[in-house]
């Protein structure tokens, strides 16, 4: 009994941190733009971390900027453009295709290419002919051998 | 002709790897290119922090170099800074201008005074140096937010149209200022003097 009022406590007392920041929203929709976009977004103070993890103050402004346009109304590329134009590309997980961003692509691409002609260059260099003499002489052997 | 494929091309992959990373070795991940480098600093309409009920628009910056500073009494690195801006501010005469942001003022469930901020800002400056002119309070730290501030300490070089020309992150020592802000900011002084002899 005594441990299930502590779970219960413990329960009660983590929603309460996690309601810390609680925003309204006027439709469910808006609740889960919010909620895309901060995954998205990346904290400019801590970078391994996106704005809905991160508790430094820039996220926690930043969260707050989020909500604030999106309550205006505003698109979640919208709410990114304006981001960009502030902390730059860094600020979004997903980054833009550039000249020097699109080796991120092709690197993987290039490696595969190169993998599969190097097989295939392989595969051509053992002359099927001179398998068959040598096995030939092989079976030669086994026979001189008995 | 073999012999040097199979040498060559992983050397060559080996040496190009070995500068790509050598570089990431000194490379700052914090550093980010500023979005507002060559841009007016953006409309904003503040209150100075020790007399609120003067209002600062981006006006303020013409006609003179300024380094704006922002800062807050909560950040220790900006308190570590101040002798050595007030330094500057004394005998090179730097036009320092402060953006204070403060971190317990939260806009939506703020409990603080604006009176207990004042006092705070007070104390710090008596006790390491007071280099500022003035100070824009960024109330609800929109403006840092437009700036593409990170934390703080952070600087910007505003020329005398009102331009920004360097967004500095961490805090300006010795070093920071004869290699990097210095040079700069001179040549923005020049830049304003000979403009005023073309006029």
């Amino acid at each position: 009994m005594r441990l299930l009022i502590f779970t219960v406590f413990i329960i009660v007392a983590c929603s309460a941190l996690a309601t810390d920041d609680s925003y309204d929203f006027d439709t469910p929709q808006q609740r889960q733009s919010f909620l895309t976009l901060t995954e998205e977004l990346r904290c400019p103070m801590c970078q391994n971390q996106n704005i809905a993890d991160s508790d430094a103050m820039i996220a926690h402004d930043m969260r707050r900027k989020v909500y604030n346009l999106i309550k205006q109304g505003k698109s979640n590329d919208e709410v990114i453009t304006y981001m960009k134009s502030r902390y730059g590309d860094f600020i979004h997980y997903q980054p833009p295709v550039t000249p020097v961003t699109v080796w991120l692509w092709l690197t993987p691409l290039l490696f595969a290419v190169l993998a599969i002609a190097v097989v295939i260059g392989r595969r051509k260099s053992v002359p099927p002919e001179d398998m068959t003499t040598k096995l030939a002489a092989a079976e030669k052997m086994l026979e001189q051998n008995k | 002709m073999k012999r040097l494929v199979i040498f060559g091309i992983p050397l060559v992959v080996f040496l190009l790897l070995v500068v790509f990373l050598f570089n990431g070795l000194f490379s700052d991940p914090r550093a980010l290119d500023s979005q507002l480098k060559g841009q007016p600093v953006p409309a904003f309409e503040l209150p100075d922090l020790m007399s609120p009920e003067l209002t600062y628009t981006p006006e303020i910056f013409k006609g003179k170099v300024t380094l704006l500073n922002v800062w807050g009494v909560w950040c220790v690195t900006c308190a570590v800074e101040l002798p050595y801006l007030t330094e500057l501010a004394k005998q090179q005469n730097v036009n320092i201008v402060g953006l204070y942001f403060d971190q317990d003022l939260d806009p939506e469930f703020g409990t603080k005074t604006v009176s207990r901020v004042q006092q705070e800002v007070r104390e710090i400056t008596g006790r390491f140096g007071n280099p500022y002119q003035f100070h824009i309070f960024d109330v609800y730290r929109d403006t840092a937010l437009d700036l593409g501030v990170t934390g703080a300490p952070e600087h910007f070089l505003i020329d005398h149209n009102g331009i920004i020309r360097m967004h500095h992150i961490g805090d300006i020592n010795q070093r920071v200022w004869l290699n990097k802000v210095g040079p700069l900011y001179r040549q923005l002084r020049e830049e304003m003097t000979r403009s005023g002899e073309a006029e």
